[in-house]
């Protein structure tokens, strides 16, 4: 009795110490313990993308939670021909720039709420990596998705391109845009 | 990761703070909660995408029927409105800084009801109205069809009030609603006191 009672308590703890492709297995038969253990081991990367991506808190936390809710549906596609985490962040660029594109409706551009995407620069501030995303934050939003996910996920630009719906050209521009804003807001100079 | 181009030592210092970026970030809310119940409606066998959030409501809000309504509904009500009431800067009484200033509308730590917050509003902007309209009585308004547009403002409110119900943490539910509230009194007031009285 003593022995089931611990068992019962300890899933959680038999689920963490499991690899990776076994709590994937679990999860793909449907176990939503597993599905909590990954959602645990992955979260930090996947919000952190998805603030990167779009900017603003409250976006990303909803883009997260949209991320996993698709993981739980696509799983049974994942064929562990690839890591795991790399295949989970294509899905969570893909899933969080589609989620944007919803959340952009023509209503919000009547209103003028701007949730993020600040034009201009910001000031140059003291820096250190936390300022950088402060900065990655405030880039229009094509030149921060672009940068997002050239510079920081390692996308080529077809692929941006594709992503986005934009051309080659219009990426490497972006980019262009993007590095630019970022050294000016940052300080960096050549000298 | 290279650019691409012969790197200036301001790409240089700018890679050098891309390598030393965190690769993870905690959200500051428990996100769980919503994807378990997003599951949960999953399973249930509900229909489309949608992310629930910590109250249980459907987000996601722009890909439901409901709200494309509440969008088409506020869409005609401010085409109407747009020739007619300018939107000026609501005087500091008015019951519409509530909601948008109120620390609860801004999101989501769990302690605060949003949509009571909303209701709270919604009574507080239906008084504000029945005292303007009662200081108004003995002064002719200067449209006929006033009545009308005031109704269909009511109309575009409750319909934004029946989505938040849905979703209390939308912000851009939320600001919806302000501006419906700022147009009811601008519309009252600009009808029954143009400004070129009160010269």
């Amino acid at each position: 009795m003593e022995q089931g009672h611990q068992r019962i308590c300890c899933d959680r703890a038999v689920f963490t110490a499991k690899s990776q492709s076994e709590v994937i297995a679990d999860v793909k038969a449907g176990s939503k313990y597993a599905f909590k253990t990954l959602y645990e081991q992955h979260i930090g990367r996947v919000y952190a993308l998805c603030y990167r991506l779009t900017g603003d808190k409250s976006l990303a936390e909803d883009a997260s939670q949209e991320v996993f809710i698709q993981l739980w549906r696509k799983i049974a596609s994942y064929d562990g021909n690839s890591q795991f985490s790399t295949w989970l962040h294509s899905v969570t660029a893909n899933v969080t720039i589609s989620y944007m594109r919803k959340q952009r409706s023509w209503f919000q551009r009547m209103l003028n709420i701007e949730t993020s995407s600040i034009t201009e620069p910001v000031a140059p501030q003291e820096t250190n990596d936390h300022d950088l995303d402060t900065h990655i934050r405030a880039l229009p939003e094509r030149a921060r998705l672009v940068f997002v996910l050239y510079a920081i996920e390692g996308y080529r630009h077809e692929e941006i391109a594709s992503m986005l719906n934009m051309a080659v050209g219009s990426s490497k521009a972006q980019l262009h845009r993007a590095r630019g804003l970022l050294k000016h807001a940052m300080g960096c100079t050549d000298e | 990761m290279q650019w691409g181009v012969p790197m200036s030592n301001a790409d240089k210092q700018l890679l050098q703070r891309l390598n030393e970026l965190k690769k993870e970030r905690q959200p500051e809310r428990d996100l769980w909660r919503g994807i378990e119940l997003g599951l949960t409606r999953q399973d249930d066998g509900a229909e489309g995408s949608a992310v629930i959030n910590e109250h249980g409501g459907r987000q996601a809000v722009f890909a439901s029927k409901g709200l494309w309504a509440v969008a088409a509904a506020f869409a005609v009500v401010c085409s109407m409105l747009w020739f007619l009431t300018p939107i000026g800067n609501p005087s500091a009484s008015q019951p519409t800084d509530m909601l948008v200033n109120a620390p609860g509308s801004t999101h989501k730590d769990g302690s605060v009801n949003n949509y009571e917050l909303v209701e709270a509003q919604s009574l507080q902007q239906r008084q504000y109205i029945t005292g303007l309209l009662a200081s108004y009585e003995t002064t002719p308004a200067l449209t006929k069809d006033w009545q009308q547009q005031l109704n269909e403002l009511d109309t575009a409110a409750d319909a934004i009030k029946a989505a938040l119900k849905e979703d209390p943490d939308n912000s851009a539910l939320i600001k919806m609603l302000h501006h419906v509230y700022q147009q009811q009194i601008a519309l009252v007031e600009r009808v029954h006191a143009p400004k070129w009285q009160q010269i």
